[in-house]
This record gives C-alpha cells, structure tokens and sequence, in this order.
C-alpha cells in the first residue's frame, strides 16, 4: 500500500524475453522471507507471464493493480521492437497510466553475454514508433511514456523528450555513482564493491551515498536546461515529441551509416490540435462503479475502522470483477501485512462471479461463494480465505465439474482457499505461501511455486510442478496416472510417511469438508487408511535438503535464524568441499575404531 | 579470470625474498621461486572484470596506469589457477616479447589499476608473470621460432635495450633481416647495465638474446654508430633503420664541489661494478667500491635503490639516501591520487630493506636538497652540506622548492651517486643524422608512425619519449616495428 507506482514488466530491454533468475547462493534467510522462497534455493522468474495469455488480460491486470492500490500508477514495461507502438495503444487502452519503452542498452550487469551483444533494439526507436502511433489512436493525452536503457546524459533526455518520452529512468550512471565498477558479476554474488551482494563481508565494502546520486543527477538537469535554452524551449511539456528540432548528422561517412535511414523516427504525424501530445487526461479506472465501493465498503466501513465482526450476504454476477479488493486494500492500509482477525469480516456471495473474485484479499476477510468463477480466483491472495461450493440445490456432482477458471490463485503468498470442485489450468502458479484444497486442476498445476501447501483431491492436468522449488502439494491419484503428468525436472514423488504431515493433510481436507460439505473430501476422510496410500506428494528437492538441514539445527538448538543460515552456509560448499569434511569425519570416526580395536 | 571467490578466500602474497641479511653477502638473486601452489593461488585472486583496468595502460597524472603492452592479464593469472601453465605462457608472450624483463623489473602498474586493489591488496600480477617465464624456460617450453619466410628487407636497429630488443624481436618474427648494434661489449643496455646482477642477471638477457640470435637476429657489439660506423653506412645498407639508443644523458646537480672526487652518476657506478662483476667477479677492481665508506645516495627512484643494493654488498660502512619528495603516505590519497592511477605511496624496496637490515635504519632522508659538495685537500668529497625543502606552486602552477630555514645540514661523505634520471638522448648521432628533436630533445616521432623527419629512419623507447619504464620500451618497440613493417611492405587495403 505504500507503493507509488506498479510496475508489470512484459519484458526487459537488456535481456528481451528471458525472464529473471535468482541463484541459490544469493537467496540467502532474509531474502526468502521477503521473496516467501527457501535459502539458498534458486528463484525462477519467467519470462512469460502466466496470467496473460493476451492484451484483455493485460487489461486485466492493470485493473486488478488498480484496485489493489488506487493511489499507485499502474505502468507497463515493454521492450523496444518493431511493432511496439501497436502494444503500447493497446496498453493505453487496457487503462495503464504508464507505458515504459525500455532499449537493449541497459542493465547489462547479470545478462547472459548473448543478449548483451545481440538482442534488443534502441529505446529511440521504440520511443519514436509509440509515441507517433499514440497520436495517431488519439490515446497520447491519457497515458505517459517512459523509457530507458542506457540513459547516461542530459542530452539523452532532451532526445527522449524530443522523440515522445516524457520521463526518464536512470540505472547505469547512478550506480556507477553509488561505487558500481560494472564487474558484471551481479549473479555471482561476489560483487567487490558491495553494490550487487548479500554477503555481508562483501557488503561492508560498499561506499555508496544518497547524495552523491542526487548531484549527479542536478548535473544531468543542468545539462538538459543547457540544451533547452539553446532550442529554446521554456518546459518539457512544450518538448515532447518535438522530432522537427532533430537532425540527423550529416558528417558521418561510416560505410555502415550510408544505408541508415531516419525518415521514420523524425516523421510527425499530422493530426488536430485538439489532440494532445502528452499525458494530460487521467485513464477512467470506473473503480467507484465496482461492487467494493457500491456495496462492500460500506456494509464493512465500521469493521475496518474498529474490527467489529461483519456478515453479509448478495448476489453477484460476472460483471463485477475484482471483488473484495477494493475492501482488502482498504484493511491492508490501515492494519499491514497482519490484517484484521480471522473471520471478522464475511461475505457470502451468490451467483457467477467475474474475474479475479477475492484478488489480493488479506487475512480477516472470508469470502464465500456460492456458485461458480471466471479466473483468476484469488490472485495474490495475502492472508484471505476463499471458499468456493455449489448451490447445495444443484443437481450435478460438485467433484467433476468447473468451478473456477484459469490462473487461480497466481501469485498468492498467504490466507486459505477451498474449492469444491476443479480449477482450470495454471493452478497455484507461483503460490508462495498459501494453503490450497482443490478438487482437481487442468495442466501445468503448481507451476513456479516457492511456497505453501496445495492438495489436489483428484486428477491434474500435464506438466504439474514445472520450475516448482518449494512448498508440498499433495495429489491424490486414484487412477495411477500422477506420474505422467508430473513434470520431474525439480521434484520428488512419493508416498506421505511422516506421520507430521499426514496430520496437516488430514486436517485440511476435514476443513474443507466442513466449509464446503464436499462429498468427495467427506468420503477420502471416511475411508482414511485406505486413501492415504493413494496420495502422492510432490516436494522440490532442494526445498526438502534445504528443509532437513534447517530442521537439523533446530534440533540442536539453534534459533530460526541461526538455523536457516547454517543450512545457507552449508548448502553454499561445493559437493567437493563437503565430500572432503566427510571423508575427514570418516578418517576421524576411523582412527576412533582402531584405537578400541587395540 | 580466477576463481569467483578467489579474492575472497586467499591473500596477496608477492614473490619471496631471501633474508636481507644473508643476501647481502653474494650478487645472486634476492627473491626465491614461488611455489606453484601458491602463484595459482595468487591468479585465483583475479577477478574477472567485467571492465578490468589492469591491461590497458594509459598516462594518467603523470603516472602509468594499467599495462602498456595490453598484457593478457585476466587470461594468464585464469590459466595459471587452472594449472595451465604452457597456455599461460603462449598468453603472456602475445603481448609481451620478454615477460621475463617485465616479470623481473617492472613496477608493475597494472598492480595500481587492478580493480581488486580499488579496497583490497590487488592481484600480484608481476609475481605470477614471472612465475610463468620461469616454468617456460625450465620445461624447455620457450624455444626458437625462426620465421619460415624472409621478406629480403634489411633493418638496422641501433641499440640493444629493452626497445631495440623488441623491435628486432617483432621485425625478425616478420621475415626481415635484422641486425642490432650495440655500442657496448655486452648486448641489453640497461637491462644488462643499468639494473644489478641481485635483480635482473645477464643470464636472464642473454638466454633470450640467444634465442634471437637461433632465430636469426645479428648482433654486433662494441659498435657506436657514428663513432665506430658512419650512420650513412647503415642508411645505405638498410631499407630501414631504428633508433633505440636510450635516453642516456644524466641529470647533473650543478652545484659548488660537484667535480670532487668520489662524486660519480649512478650510472657510472652500476655500469663500472656489472662490468667489473661479469669480467673477472671483481678481480679486476675496474669499478668504484663503496667499501668502508660513508655512502650517500642522492635520488630516490629505482636507480637510487640499485645503487643502495650495490653499495651494500661492497660492504659500505654507512649508508644514506635523500628524496627530494616528502615521505609518502602509507595509503593512496584518494583526493588527489585516486584509482586507477599509479599510487604513490611510501615503499620499501629490496635495497632499503638490506640497508635496514644490516645498519638497522632506513636508509632514506626526505625533503633534502644539496646546496654543496666539500672536500678535502686533495680533492675526494668529504662533505654534503644540503637543506630541507618544501614543494610549492607559484601563480601560474609551475612547481618549485622552498628553502626551509634553519634545516641546513652537512653529512659525512666519501662517496656520492648522483641517481636524479636522465634528461634525454645524447645528441651526437641525433645531430650527426640531421634527426629533428623535440623541446625536451628527444628524437621527434609520431605515435602513429614512429618515423623522423628522415625517411626509412624510425626511433622507439626512450630515445623517443624521454626516460621510462621497460614497459614503455616494449610498447615502443612493437608500434615502431608495426610501422616500419608497413613502411617496408605496405599496408594491405581493407577489402
């Protein structure tokens, strides 16, 4: 709640389609806490966004943000390329208030060298193509351009402003500010300088200060006043998407440069003056037409304010999207990550809810429906519980039918969720903390998740558990055909032996037969014994050693902390390392045997 | 390259030295080998930057940062960690035609500019170079290369230095005939005398001077042209000529007393007592011995610390040097001194720690100027009478030293090594060629081209750019040899 501005990055200029990877040796105890992932496992990120498959669900998104945060800009980060202009317009249409076109010059500091020589396009070109193409769509006065990639200069700026941006991001130079000596060594964790580091050691060699960026930065204003006053131009604004003031430099007689042509960069399209050439209108969110504000903050207005338990019931159909967001974000500014108190604020909803139905909800909100969703139920969802069951009036059988659609609970890092019936494809993708009962999922279950638990109470779909580095999910198998859905890249398969965990399992499906009167959950805990056997759990190997690591030291006595960075500093020796401080503990244990074999 | 935790995991550790106290008694090498173990150690140390400083050298406030022949630095001190030693070597000699000079006696400023020594002990970058000559030439690795073609192009190249060395290296490796003249009985010119046997030993010169000579390089000693041949004889025989005579005119002190006895340029010294040395190990007596006398050093460079070893292993009776500079701080200031500039920071060489060792004393006094030298009725130096100075700048920058009242000394001398540097070339050739000097008088030659204002006759090294480093030298060398090779056979057009 105290972001400024939110940022969807569809893809980074230096590194164009490649996503992101955290390596191991870098998450140490306080960058999992943060990230809901485990020490010392490596985090994946991406490059696809596995909740959006197209530009409405982009659209999508943005709203979900918006409602998750209405002071927050909402911006898109997309890469320079042809054809940018054509997704920026529809970036603009879909209401963000920002679009980033970020060039191939930048942050080049873990990228793989590949991308570094041979991807990406210049921010200029990317600037030039949105900013005409925004004009021409009549969409430029609603939404502001950005870009960076490389931005070193005052006169890079005043060739944004120029071509059509009209903010500027700075990465590079401020760093080098800050003591960054580009060693390019960002993901190795060795960073000289302290800059790019968790290693504590490392880190004390940092020597960056705050105020040295800040004058670097009146240096760059300086300079961009400089050439304003020479092109005489009294504000930004008055410069933007100027192109008729550049030139192209007609002594460069490079045989690589005599084939260049500009014309398409410089060209100003001609349209009316009515249409303006930077963001001056705000982007219609239509957030006070939602159901939160028409009907959900008020009935829960005195909850919020003073933790009185609320109920209430109505109905709800699939144009009121993003419900109970709103409502969540409300609770969020005013109480934090904690929330309200379980249960203080219910809901029961009747009907067929529209997308995203309890997106980012926190903990102390409870919303129960009854009937059916679109998707992305329960996105994000922070410390909220969601309950989802058929009309007890229905005819069909809750087990084999849709309940809710794709992309559920993408990203949740909290709260609780019980759905009688199946979820769509992309299930629990990227869940880092939440505890999910489901009564079945389409393909790529569990996708990229870190953390949580989510039992699946009948068959999944292909590729469950791709990229999965932490957390248990628990499928029941009934048919044997788990094993060919699962993807193993990362994961182990097994039967459920601690007795622990078969305790956790048994009692959250006995809460989702008590939340949603499900028949299937009713009958597994009916006939225990013989279904155990039948449940396989799917637990990432790295999580598990890491986890068996970090429960060895708590057992001998160490606390949390301590315990998660022994494991980290363990699980950071090679294999050799270890091996030989083994074969030493061998030797030793050895000379012990001879001595009572004398 | 190394390993990504080396700089973590290991210390700095240069080569090691023998006691100063025994070390002093022979003229053999002061350092002792390193270990295998530990110069993969010390490349381990390296970094792999992604903008490594080290192998670039640049002028930067009058110092050298980085290293002038681009050394492969990264590269070799990486194949030395993996124990890839003959690859290291193939890498240092891309550069480098003699890692083993630099290996030896360079300062090292690729050491100032690596980037591990922005807040640590950086890399010992000279130390694993030398490392990696040393394997080459045990395991028989450095063998002669003779070019397979020859161009029939004759090159004379005047002066045996480290740049005429190079030159003639660069431009035989080319397929032409090259013949080096040295004015000396001994071929290496300083490197053979001007840095003591203890330091750099002939041998070392020699065995690469004998691989030339197997790859078909002439050498003509005791040959000063425009004495002992007429400098038009080698115009007429050559299609190119190289001047590498060094820039061997002394500074002079002028001062009262200056032409006493026992008042020498440390030039004379170090040439006399090599020479003396390699003839008949001092059996001779040709050389000026510091034996049981009160030395005083004046200069407080390289050369001032060759003449401090030398002095200690004549077994002089007390030893002192002036530094007309301040004592330097321990650490680089970083408000004007910042890396990657050459630091200039206060050490202790191998020739102040024997003095140390053996009076007990460092050797240096700081700030002195000589006013004077006095003494006795027969001429021989008995007295330095010097003040302390201090360094001042006047409106226009322009730098000199104030007297400080009050500070007037007088030491007890019986011999005095003038050790200041040198001001430029000798003029004689210079002017006997008709060869266009600079301001500073060294011979006038572009970078680009490395030719004088006489066609075919090009100059490198220190007879170019004023007194320098070996580094520079071969820097020198291998540009000049890549523009008289393009001069001899032209520059093939870019398709």
């Amino acid at each position: 709640m105290n972001a400024d501005e939110i940022q969807i990055k569809v893809s980074q200029g230096a590194k164009p389609g490649e996503g992101g990877h955290l390596p191991g040796k870098k998450v140490y105890p306080w960058i999992a806490e943060v990230r809901g992932s485990t020490p010392g496992v490596e985090l994946i990120s991406p490059p696809p966004h596995h909740d959006i498959y197209s530009i409405e669900d982009l659209a999508e998104l943005i709203h979900n943000l918006k409602n998750a945060n209405p002071e927050a800009r909402v911006s898109v980060k997309l890469v320079s390329a042809v054809g940018v202009g054509t997704i920026a317009a529809g970036v603009a249409k879909g209401r963000a208030d920002l679009v980033l076109i970020s060039g191939y010059d930048g942050g080049t500091g873990a990228a793989p060298r590949t991308s570094i020589k041979h991807a990406g396009m210049p921010w200029e070109i990317g600037v030039a193509e949105t900013h005409q193409t925004l004009l021409l769509d009549g969409l430029r006065d609603r939404i502001t351009i950005e870009t960076d990639g490389k931005l070193m200069t005052g006169r890079d700026v005043v060739t944004a402003a120029l071509l059509g941006a009209e903010e500027y991001g700075f990465s590079t130079a401020p760093l080098v500010v800050l003591g960054c000596i580009m060693m390019r060594v960002c993901h190795l964790d060795t960073c000289p300088v302290g800059v790019a580091t968790q290693n504590p050691e490392l880190r004390k060699k940092f020597i960056g200060d705050a105020e040295d960026v800040a004058n670097f930065m009146r240096f760059i204003a300086e300079e961009a006043r400089e050439l304003m006053a020479e092109l005489g131009f009294r504000t930004m604004n008055e410069m933007i998407g100027r192109n008729d003031v550049l030139e192209r430099k007609e002594e460069i007689d490079h045989w690589k440069a005599k084939d260049v042509d500009l014309s398409a960069l410089l060209y100003r399209p001609e349209v009316g003056s009515n249409v303006g050439h930077y963001a001056q209108v705000e982007q219609d969110h239509g957030l006070e037409k939602s159901l939160d504000v028409q009907e959900l903050l008020p009935l829960c207005k005195e909850a919020i304010e003073t933790g009185k338990p609320v109920e209430g019931t109505g109905s709800i159909r699939n144009i009121h999207r993003v419900a109970g967001t709103i409502l969540g974000s409300e609770i969020s500014k005013k109480y934090g990550e904690k929330g309200l108190p379980e249960d203080t604020i219910r809901l029961k909803f009747k009907g067929s809810a529209g997308q995203s139905f309890g997106a980012f909800v926190p903990r102390g909100v409870t919303m129960r429906l009854i009937g059916d969703a679109n998707d992305y139920v329960g996105k994000g969802l922070s410390g909220g519980k969601i309950i989802a069951h058929p009309s007890p009036r229905s005819t069909f059988k809750a087990e084999e039918n849709i309940i809710a659609g794709n992309v559920c609970f993408y990203g949740a890092s909290g709260g609780e969720a019980y759905l009688n019936g199946k979820a769509g494809e992309r299930f629990a993708v990227r869940n880092s903390g939440a505890k999910l009962v489901v009564e079945g999922v389409g393909d790529h279950g569990c996708e990229y998740m870190t953390g949580g638990r989510v039992v699946v109470l009948g068959e999944t779909g292909r590729n469950f558990a791709a990229g999965m580095s932490g957390g248990i999910a628990y499928v029941l198998d009934e048919q044997e055909v788990f094993a060919s859905k699962l993807n193993k890249e990362l994961v182990l398969s097994e039967a459920i032996t601690d007795e622990a965990e078969e305790r956790e399992l048994y009692e959250l499906i006995e809460t989702h037969a008590n939340y949603t009167q499900s028949d299937k959950a009713q009958r597994i805990l009916d006939n225990w014994e013989e279904m155990l056997p039948r449940f396989k759990r799917v637990i990432p190997v790295a999580f598990l050693e890491m986890r068996d690591r970090i429960e060895g030291f708590r057992s001998e006595g160490f606390d949390k902390f301590e315990s998660e960075m022994r494991a980290f500093e363990l699980s950071q020796k090679s294999e050799e390392e270890q091996l030989a401080e083994q074969e030493k503990e061998e030797e030793h244990n050895g000379e012990v045997d001879r001595v009572y074999g004398v | 390259m190394g390993k990504s935790t080396g700089f973590m995991e290991y210390e700095r550790q240069g080569r090691p030295e023998r006691d100063p106290q025994e070390r002093v008694k022979d003229w053999n090498d002061y350092t002792l080998p390193m270990s295998d173990e530990e110069a993969q150690k010390q490349g381990a140390r390296c970094m792999d930057c992604g903008v490594p400083t080290c192998h670039t050298g640049t002028e930067m406030a009058g110092g050298t940062s980085g290293c002038p022949v681009y050394h492969y630095i990264p590269d070799w001190n990486d194949l030395v960690y993996r124990g890839q030693w003959k690859e290291a070597l193939f890498k240092a000699h891309e550069q480098n035609n003699f890692p083993e000079f630099t290996g030896i006696a360079c300062p090292a400023p690729c050491e100032g500019a690596c980037v591990l020594g922005l807040n640590e002990n950086p890399v010992a970058i000279r130390s694993v170079e030398r490392s990696i000559v040393e394997k080459g030439f045990e395991n028989g690795w450095i063998v002669a290369e003779p070019p397979k073609t020859r161009t029939g192009k004759k090159v004379a190249v005047v002066g045996s230095g480290p740049a005429g060395l190079t030159v003639a290296d660069q431009m035989n490796k080319a397929g032409h005939t090259v013949t080096v003249y040295e004015r000396d009985d001994r071929l290496g010119g300083l490197l053979t005398y001007g840095i003591p046997e203890m330091k750099l030993s002939y041998d070392v010169v020699l065995r690469r001077i004998r691989l030339m000579e197997e790859e078909g390089v002439t050498f003509v000693t005791n040959a000063n042209i425009g004495k002992d041949i007429p400098s038009s004889q080698l115009e007429e025989e050559n299609d190119a000529v190289v001047l590498c005579g060094g820039a061997a005119n002394h500074r002079n002190i002028d001062v009262e007393g200056r032409n006493l006895e026992g008042v020498h340029f440390a030039m004379d010294f170090l040439h006399a007592n090599t020479k003396s040395l390699l003839d008949s190990e001092h059996e001779d007596g040709q050389y000026i011995s510091a034996e049981g006398k009160d030395v005083i050093v004046i200069g407080g460079g390289d050369t001032g610390t060759d003449c401090i070893a030398t002095s200690m292993r004549h077994n002089c009776k007390t030893l002192t040097q002036f530094d007309i500079y301040d004592k330097k701080p321990a650490e680089r200031d970083e408000a004007v001194n910042p890396w990657p500039q050459y630091p200039v920071i206060h050490r202790i060489e191998y020739g102040q720690k024997e003095a140390e060792a053996v009076f007990g004393d460092d050797p240096r006094a700081y700030a002195v100027q000589t006013k004077k030298f006095v003494g006795d009725e027969n001429g021989q130096v008995k007295e330095v009478h010097t003040v302390n100075v201090k360094l001042k700048f006047d409106e226009q920058g322009n730098k000199y030293r104030e007297e400080i009242p009050g500070t007037e000394k007088v030491w007890k001398a019986d011999l005095v090594l003038l050790a200041i540097g040198f001001t430029g070339p000798e003029q004689q050739l210079i002017e006997e060629m008709g060869i266009e000097t600079t301001k500073r008088t060294n011979v006038k030659a572009d970078l680009n081209t490395y030719q004088t204002n006489k066609e075919g006759v090009f100059a490198a090294g220190d007879m170019r750019r004023g007194q320098s480093l070996i580094v520079w030298a071969i820097n020198e060398g291998r540009a000049a040899a890549k523009a008289c090779d393009e001069y001899l056979m032209g520059v093939a057009e870019p398709v």
